[in-house]
């Protein structure tokens, strides 16, 4: 099966400082790969560079089967939702929609669609800069989903926002995934996204709900420029061990 | 090129052109600059050139004479259609020291002995004295004192003529063997708002689209927003040229209320059509737009891109010749100012409100304003794609 996205050695510079060393990556149809960096790791310039918006310093990278110093044929079947607030501050909700559903060459249906699915039909009047935060990432993630796009990039998809919006997005992904979609998220609270499941949510007796599908398959951590990549268990594990290092050391000081 | 990638393209146009007017439209402070700025500076500067021309300039004379014919030439001068006599100092140092204080600006000192000086043949020595830190009121008062002094002049020549025997009739016609008519053209009563009224207000008006035009690359990208766009994979090309159509035609709009006023109602002067104007303007608008998109492309901020559009446009008037001539500049300064499109549209504008000189003569103005729009336009597009 071709991979929707293939990174061989991506180096990517900034102010003369590698932010991306070497990174490789594959991600299949259907995955959920999930990107795990601290603040300021490079998660956002990769991102960035997948969906074409930075040009790189070095390697390679294809994105549905575009390869991205040649083509940008790719970003009509492409979905971001960006770590800032993206979405047009001068237009309402709705104008939002429109306009994007009209840039990306999608029909009103898409709107239709998307409003449906992400409960926004009470907000298609208000402009976006007075959503709250739930309601604006429903939003943002009903632009992406617009033109029904093959690979998802979502920079943060659940920055602090309320339990319904957090619901609303989480089964709408899981919908995404089921439909053959792919998807790369990033996120920078592992505590937040373990406790979910990797977003899939956890059943009363702390197990996870349902099945598997629409969880987050495999994590890249990234960390000084470099992606090691692990299962969602491994990345928790490995971030509680180092927690409770630093606990301990924090015990030592206090002692 | 299908009829399906054409109609895409149509509709994803139609979408930037709307969402372009609900920008300009929904930011207040913009919206308000460009709709009212030159509405309002119009009706500002014609009421402040509503006299038209100068006239009551005050003036002392001071006649150490006493004569009859002294008191002739102060008649004279108090009869001037400009001049407006508010005193009769008694000493030259009280001529100069209501000068110094800004009293008057013309004063008049007959001399002492003048009415014998003249019986005599002698010379006559009148000392006329202007405020020249005031150019325009130094101008007038100028001219006003002049033609007061041809006609004195001619006066004291036909006396001694007649003194020396010849028939008063034949002393005139000696006199006016020669004569000097002056006839101003276009702008007959030499009217300060005809001339400037217009041009002050579409200055405004250049300025406040200068002010929107520079926004529109760097009013994108400088954005977050700028993301969405780019990862729409939308061309650069049919975005801006979209945006830009939108507001050459805002801009062309809202001229058309200062031309309403300006020659419906306060009847300032078109002597070419309005359709040649109107045309004119909208050529105008492009250049504008294409130089306030290039300072946009190549600006790192919004907010410097405010400040180069406005170092550009805020001199422009007084470098574009309209008020002081571009042939008694520097050489230097004469090409530069060239490049600027308001320099073409200014004098153009003088031409064709006073003159009307027809399409031969206005084609390089037109001419030159399309290549600055298309060099502009080509400048930017080669820097925001490689930004």
């Amino acid at each position: 099966m071709e991979p929707v996205v293939r990174v061989t050695d991506l180096v990517q510079k900034r102010d003369g400082t590698k932010i991306l060393d070497g990174i490789s990556l594959e991600v299949y149809r259907g995955e959920c790969f999930g990107l795990f960096g601290p603040r300021g790791a490079g998660k956002t310039a990769f991102l960035h560079i997948l969906a074409g918006l930075d040009r790189f310093s070095g390697g390679n990278v294809e994105v549905l089967g575009c390869d991205l110093r040649k083509s940008e044929g790719f970003k009509h079947r492409l979905g971001l939702v960006t770590q800032d607030k993206s979405l047009f501050q001068d237009l309402k909700a709705g104008e939002n929609l429109d306009f994007l559903a009209a840039l990306k060459n999608t029909g009103r249906a898409g709107c239709y669609r998307v409003v449906e699915q992400f409960q926004l039909t009470d907000y298609l009047n208000l402009p976006v800069t007075g959503l709250a935060a739930g309601v604006y990432q429903r939003l943002a993630l009903a632009c992406a989903l617009l033109n029904e796009p093959e690979l998802l990039l979502a920079d943060e998809l659940f920055p602090s926002i309320d339990p319904l919006s957090h619901h609303i997005i989480a089964v709408e992904l899981k919908k995404y995934l089921a439909g053959g979609g792919a998807c790369i998220l990033s996120f920078n609270n592992m505590d937040a996204w373990a406790r979910q499941g990797f977003y899939g949510g956890r059943d009363d007796s702390g197990g996870v709900k349902g099945d598997d599908s629409g969880r987050i398959n495999r994590v890249g951590w990234l960390e000084q420029g470099l992606l090691t990549i692990c299962r969602p268990g491994e990345a928790a594990a490995e971030w509680e061990r180092r927690v409770k290092s630093f606990d301990g050391q924090s015990g030592e000081d206090h002692a | 090129m299908t009829d399906k990638v054409v109609r895409t393209m149509l509709r994803q146009c139609l979408a930037v052109m709307r969402r372009e007017v609900y920008y300009l439209w929904r930011d207040k402070g913009l919206r308000n600059i460009l709709l009212a700025g030159s509405v309002l500076g119009l009706l500002v500067f014609y009421a402040i050139y509503s006299a038209q021309v100068l006239i009551d300039i005050p003036t002392a004379v001071a006649d150490l004479d006493c004569s009859r014919e002294s008191r002739q030439l102060t008649e004279d001068f108090s009869g001037a259609e400009n001049l407006k006599v508010v005193a009769h100092p008694g000493s030259f140092a009280e001529v100069e020291e209501l000068i110094r204080q800004g009293q008057i600006l013309v004063g008049i000192v007959i001399p002492e002995h003048y009415a014998r000086d003249v019986s005599l043949r002698r010379q006559g020595n009148l000392s006329i004295i202007i405020d020249g830190s005031n150019m325009i009121y130094a101008t007038n008062a100028a001219n006003t004192v002049l033609a007061i002094t041809g006609r004195i002049n001619a006066r004291a020549g036909i006396k001694t003529l007649m003194a020396g025997g010849m028939h008063p009739d034949q002393a005139r016609e000696a006199y006016s063997s020669v004569t000097f008519r002056e006839e101003p053209w276009f702008n007959p009563a030499l009217n300060y708002a005809y001339f400037l009224v217009l041009a002050l207000a579409l200055n405004l008006w250049q300025q406040c689209c200068m002010l929107a035009a520079c926004q529109n690359i760097i009013g994108e990208t400088g954005r977050k927003s700028w993301l969405q766009l780019k990862a729409a994979g939308v061309s650069k090309l049919m975005f801006f040229f979209s945006k830009s159509v939108v507001q050459i035609t805002v801009f062309t709009l809202t001229v058309l209320p200062v031309y309403y006023l300006s020659f419906i109602v306060f009847k300032l002067p078109l002597a070419c059509g309005f359709w040649m104007l109107f045309l004119f303007t909208l050529v105008f608008a492009v250049a504008l737009q294409a130089t306030g998109t290039l300072v946009s492309s190549f600006a790192r901020t919004a907010v410097n891109s405010t400040r180069f559009g406005m170092i550009i446009a805020v001199p422009s008037f007084i470098l574009c010749g309209y008020t002081w001539p571009l042939e008694a500049m520097p050489r230097i300064v004469q090409q530069v100012v060239k490049v600027l499109p308001q320099t073409w549209f200014f004098q153009g504008i003088n031409y064709l409100t006073f003159k009307d000189p027809g399409w031969t003569f206005m084609s390089p103005f037109f001419s030159a304003l399309l290549v600055i729009a298309a060099v502009s336009y080509a400048a930017a597009a080669v820097i925001a794609s490689r930004s």
